[in-house]
Order: C-alpha cells, then sequence, then structure tokens
C-alpha cells in the first residue's frame, strides 16, 4: 500500500502523520520538540514506524511545514515544503470541506484563515507579539503551580472570572500577580486567562476580519477546554475543536505529497543517520549573513541563508 | 583645479530624486560619489547615529552619510518642507538636513525646497549651484537637461513595466511602497527576491504616471495630504485591476503609512497585505507571509480560469 507521510515541526511540539491514498489517517503522532528538531523527527519516525510495522506500506510522499520545515525537508528529502497557513487550510479542509473560518493558535503564534469557496481568500498572523499564545499560557501555568493539560477543566469551575490585561504578556503577568494578591481564586484567574487570550486573538490577529461559521479551532491551545467555550461566548456561536486539530498541519502536507511523490526512495532507517546543523557567518561581504549548512553523516547535504552568490557552498 | 567630489546617500530621497541629481551635477562636471546598496555595515552604523525612535529607512540614511563622510567635499542632504500647496511630507524630510548636520561635523550643501514660501524645485538647484561657485547660466542649463534626461529615463522604465503588465501571464503582484523601501537592499529588496523565488511578475508602484493622479487618489481617500502616499494610493487605484495581489510595505514606524496604509486596507478590492519591516533580520515570519499569500493569489487564478473554461 501507498503511504503520505506529513510532518508539522512547531517551536513546541513536532506531530506527523501518514495517511493511505484516500486521505484516511493510518498513524499519528504528536511529541514535544524540546528544542531539538532532528532529535525531534527521529524519535516521531520511531514512533510512527511501531504504527504502520504489521501493514506493507510504501512512503511514497513526504511533506513537511511548520517552523523547521526547511531543515526537515532537507533531512527527509521531502517533496513538498508549505509554509503553515496553506498546510492547515488543505489539512482542515480535507476533513471539513464545509469551513469558513479557521482559528489557530500554537506555541509561539497565531492566525486567522478565512476560506470561501474551498480556498484560502485571506489570513492574518500575530505580528509584533506572542501575547496569548500557547508558551505563554504554559508559563503562566507554571506561576500559578497547575498543570497546564488542566487549565481547561479547572478554568470551567470558575463562576467569576477575573478580569485580566489581555494587550501584552507583560502587563497580563503583572496583573495575573495583582489579581493573585487581592485574594482571587485560582480557578477565576485561570478562566480570566483564557479569555484574555480570547479577547487577545481576537483584537490582534481578528482584527477586522469578518467572521463566518462554520468556525473550526485548532493549535496546540484548542486542547484547552476554556478557551474553546471562551471563544464560543465571545463570538456568539459554536466553535469547533477536532479531536486531530493539531495535526492539521501534517494532514495537509500529507495531502499535498500526493500530486508530487518524493524521488529519492524513504526508509525508516534514516533515522540511524547522523543528522548536524550548523549556523557559519560568512564574511566574504559586509553582509555577514548567517548561513545555516544541514550534514548527513558529516557530507553537507543542504544550506540557505545567503544574501548572495557569495555565500554558496559547494555541496 | 580638482574637481569637487559630491557625496550622495543612497537611501530615501535618492530614490526619487537620484537621477535628477546625478545627471546635473555630471552636467556642471563634479565628480559624483554614491554610496553603495545598504548592506550589514551600513545598517550597524545608522543605528549607531540616530535615535530609537526613527524609521528603519532614517536610521539607514545615516548610516549612509557615516560611509561618505570621508570620501568626498560635500553631502547632498535636502530639506524638503512641502511640494504642493496645502500638502505635507513626513517631518523626517524636513528635519534631515539638520539631524545629519548635528550628528556629523561635514559640510553639506543646501537644497531646500518650501513650495509654501515659493522655493521651487528650480530654486533649490540653483541655490545649490551657486553655493558651488558655477555660473547662473550653467546651472539653469544643467537643470534643464537633466530634467530632459531624468524624465526620459523614467518613461523608459514605466513603458517597459506596461508592456510586461500587457504580455505577462503569469502571477502579477503590484509591490506598493515609497521608493526608498522598494528599492532598498534591508527593506524592499528581501520581499522582492522571495516573490522572484516564486515566480511572481513584480509591478512597481512608484513606475506610475502622475496625469491623472488627483483623480486616481480620490477614489481611494480625497483627505489624504501626504504628497509622497497620495502617490501609493493612486498607483494602488490604477494597477489594483491588472494585478493579482498587492504588498504594501511599510519601513516600522512610519507616521503617514499608519494613516494612509490603513485607508488602503479598507478600499482595495482585491488581495492585499501589509508588511512592516523593521531591522531585525529574521526572515522566517516573512517567509511564511509571501508564500502563503502567493499560494492564495494562485489558487483564484486557478479557480478562475477553471470558471472560464467550464
Amino acid at each position: 500500500m501507498k503511504g503520505y507521510m506529513g510532518i508539522d515541526i512547531g517551536s513546541i511540539s513536532t506531530k506527523g502523520v501518514i495517511i493511505d491514498s484516500s486521505n484516511q489517517i493510518i498513524a499519528k503522532e504528536y511529541i514535544w520538540t524540546k528544542g531539538n528538531p532532528i532529535e525531534a523527527v527521529k524519535e516521531l519516525l520511531k514512533k510512527l514506524k511501531t504504527q504502520v510495522q504489521d501493514q506493507d506500506i510504501e512512503i511514497v510522499g513526504i511533506g513537511t511545514t511548520g517552523s523547521a520545515r526547511k531543515l526537515i525537508g532537507a533531512m527527509l528529502n521531502a517533496s513538498v515544503i508549505k509554509n503553515e497557513i496553506t498546510a492547515h487550510a488543505i489539512g482542515t479542509l480535507s476533513l471539513h470541506p464545509d469551513v469558513r473560518t479557521i482559528f489557530e493558535i500554537g506555541g509561539q503564534d497565531s492566525k486567522i484563515i478565512l476560506i470561501e469557496d474551498g480556498i484560502v481568500v485571506d489570513y492574518a498572523m500575530n505580528t509584533l507579539c506572542a501575547a496569548g499564545t500557547g508558551a505563554f499560557l504554559s508559563s503562566q501555568a507554571e506561576r500559578l503551580g497547575v498543570s497546564v493539560y488542566d487549565f481547561g477543566n479547572i478554568a470551567l469551575t470558575s463562576k467569576n472570572p477575573a478580569k485580566i490585561a489581555a494587550r501584552c504578556t507583560v502587563f497580563a503577568e503583572s496583573d495575573l500577580v495583582h489579581k493573585l494578591q487581592i485574594g482571587y481564586r485560582k480557578e477565576d484567574i485561570i478562566a480570566g486567562l483564557c479569555k484574555s487570550v480570547v479577547s487577545n486573538y481576537l483584537n490582534n490577529v481578528g482584527k477586522g476580519k469578518k467572521i463566518r461559521e462554520p468556525i473550526i479551532f485548532q493549535g496546540g491551545v484548542s486542547k484547552n477546554i476554556g478557551v474553546q467555550k471562551a471563544f464560543e461566548e465571545e463570538a456568539g456561536t459554536s466553535v469547533m475543536v477536532d479531536e486531530n486539530g493539531h495535526l492539521m498541519g501534517a494532514l495537509g502536507v500529507a495531502v499535498l505529497s500526493k500530486k508530487k511523490p518524493i524521488t529519492k526512495q524513504f526508509h525508516f532507517s534514516i533515522t540511524d543517520d547522523h543528522f548536524e546543523t550548523k549556523g557559519i557567518e560568512c564574511h566574504k561581504c559586509p553582509n555577514h549573513c548567517e548561513i545555516i549548512c544541514v550534514r548527513k553523516n558529516n557530507q553537507l547535504i543542504d544550506f540557505w541563508g545567503n544574501r548572495c552568490s557569495n555565500g554558496s557552498l559547494s555541496k | 583645479m580638482n574637481k569637487i567630489k559630491i557625496g550622495i546617500p543612497k537611501a530615501l530621497l535618492f530614490y526619487h530624486y537620484g537621477d535628477l541629481w546625478t545627471h546635473f551635477f555630471e552636467e556642471l562636471g563634479c565628480d559624483i560619489i554614491i554610496s553603495p546598496n545598504t548592506n550589514q555595515e551600513i545598517l550597524d552604523y545608522g543605528n549607531k547615529f540616530s535615535v530609537d525612535e526613527a524609521c528603519l529607512a532614517m536610521k539607514i540614511y545615516m548610516g549612509h552619510i557615516h560611509y561618505l563622510l570621508d570620501k568626498c567635499d560635500y553631502i547632498l542632504v535636502p530639506r524638503i518642507i512641502c511640494l504642493k500647496k496645502n500638502e505635507k511630507l513626513c517631518t523626517n524630510f524636513s528635519a534631515l538636513y539638520d539631524l545629519v548636520r548635528n550628528t556629523f561635523q561635514k559640510r553639506i550643501i543646501h537644497y531646500n525646497i518650501d513650495v509654501g514660501k515659493k522655493e521651487d524645485e528650480a530654486y533649490a538647484f540653483t541655490t545649490m549651484g551657486l553655493e558651488l561657485g558655477f555660473s547662473y547660466r550653467k546651472i539653469i542649463k544643467a537643470y534643464k537637461i537633466a530634467k530632459e534626461k531624468e524624465k526620459i529615463m523614467f518613461e523608459r522604465r514605466l513603458s517597459r513595466q506596461k508592456a510586461m503588465i500587457a504580455n505577462s501571464k503569469g502571477l502579477k503582484i503590484l509591490i506598493a511602497s515609497h521608493p526608498y523601501n522598494l528599492y532598498d537592499d534591508f527593506i524592499g529588496k528581501p520581499i522582492i527576491r522571495l516573490l522572484e523565488e516564486n515566480h511572481a511578475q513584480i509591478i512597481y508602484s512608484d513606475l506610475y504616471d502622475e496625469k491623472y493622479l488627483e483623480q486616481d487618489v480620490s477614489e481611494i481617500s480625497k483627505r489624504n495630504y501626504w504628497t509622497y502616499n497620495k502617490k501609493i494610493m493612486a498607483s494602488i487605484h490604477h494597477y489594483q485591476d491588472n494585478v493579482d495581489g498587492i504588498i504594501l510595505i511599510t519601513a516600522f514606524p512610519c507616521g503617514p503609512d499608519s494613516l494612509s496604509n490603513e485607508m488602503i486596507l479598507r478600499k482595495v478590492k482585491i488581495p492585499i497585505i501589509n508588511i512592516v519591516v523593521d531591522d531585525s533580520k529574521a526572515e522566517a515570519g516573512l517567509i511564511t507571509r509571501i508564500e502563503s499569500f502567493i499560494d492564495i493569489l494562485e489558487e483564484r487564478k486557478g479557480k478562475h480560469y477553471e470558471q472560464e473554461n467550464h
């Protein structure tokens, strides 16, 4: 059987799926990136491999997305290397063809994607600041001594959510400390945080966009039911969360790779190879570009980052 | 006698009047030294000699001045207050001369334009020429020839762009901004390079015939009084039916742009994104934005194509 693999390497987590030719998910995995995309992908491949061991699957398409898409694309010889926005839209549309608005809040960024007749017509990303993303929620969870996994359910128990300044992470944090000091209950503060994430998102990323139903909410933060409920309250309508919502980017590039098969055969044994990345500064002109080199078993396989041909290296 | 060496920073208004200035000084027989394209070193010096609040284009300008300091006798730093009655320029263009003079101890030639005080472009060129010791007649002749040459060069570029719009079948994207953003290696060029890598055809907003400016601009805003922003607006309105999408580039934190961008984003009917460029070198966000914008345009185009053929 032919299989298509999609990998989404984000700042916080790494997601992977293998689908068959009718877009059915055969294997899926979700792990932490832990600041090391190469090791994370190796671990991910091992886990995906055990899931498909007893099926005779040949990987004929590989796609990558997420912030480390280029690096992992070079590592795996991917045929599709796509930006997160297109990948998420294609993945979501393959499961929910009628969706009109995608809210996405990830580890370090958030975006809104607007869809009309099955194509993306507009999008926005957080531009200047990362307030209200997953990284902010996890750091606040730690401050409150609560696991980020329980955040949503604790928020739902609140009857009197605290109002927390949402414009900026730094202000939100000092506001939160203030609220703790004047004696707000923990669940009220957590519920307030969930609300502030939503109002921050709608005021920054969703500013001026026409939000139409059906709405789907995804990205790591969508696992937080408190944020989902806050979205529904704010939007005045139901907001869907797919159980595979965190996999949409990976799914999207897997779907895209069906049209563009890989040229080099793929083996899971790639996990035994040694990969290394190194940033070097080029001194051939005053620009001092940082060139990223990727080596496989001590052989240069790819590089990028040079602004001009002076910085090109021989493979 | 040694020729006078005039240094011209390749930043800000150079991209508006560079041709005119260079032809003028050539006619007068001066040596011209133009700073190179912006590079990291120029930007670093620019940061060093600017206040934090200055916009990226201003910081880059200061870097170019620094580069020219020991390479010429005079530096041309224009002071332009008003180009058209009841219109304004960013205050930076009036402040530029004093900023440079107080930051660097260097001789600057006077080039002042303030139409409100009846000091127009011809006046600016005359005072500049007299200051350098040339005769009145020679100056007027040089100015005329420079004007003529500038016009020919602009028309050549404009007709090349028109031909491209008429003949090209690929994805066409208008990049709209001040010329000093569009053509700078650290502001517009990275975006242009990304677009070219993705095989888009690029239309430049400054290549626009100002004949119908007032009419074009009124379709977007009747009350805009920023001379340079009016041109961007008019150009956007003029080209929007002939391109697939628009990328609006702003150098952080531009005052006039913050106002006029908002008007543009509300009025434009085709896909448009606003990209704000600062001096961080993080390209990841830029790549994602440009690539996904191109994906949107391609999907739209593919869809229209399908509809037309069924």
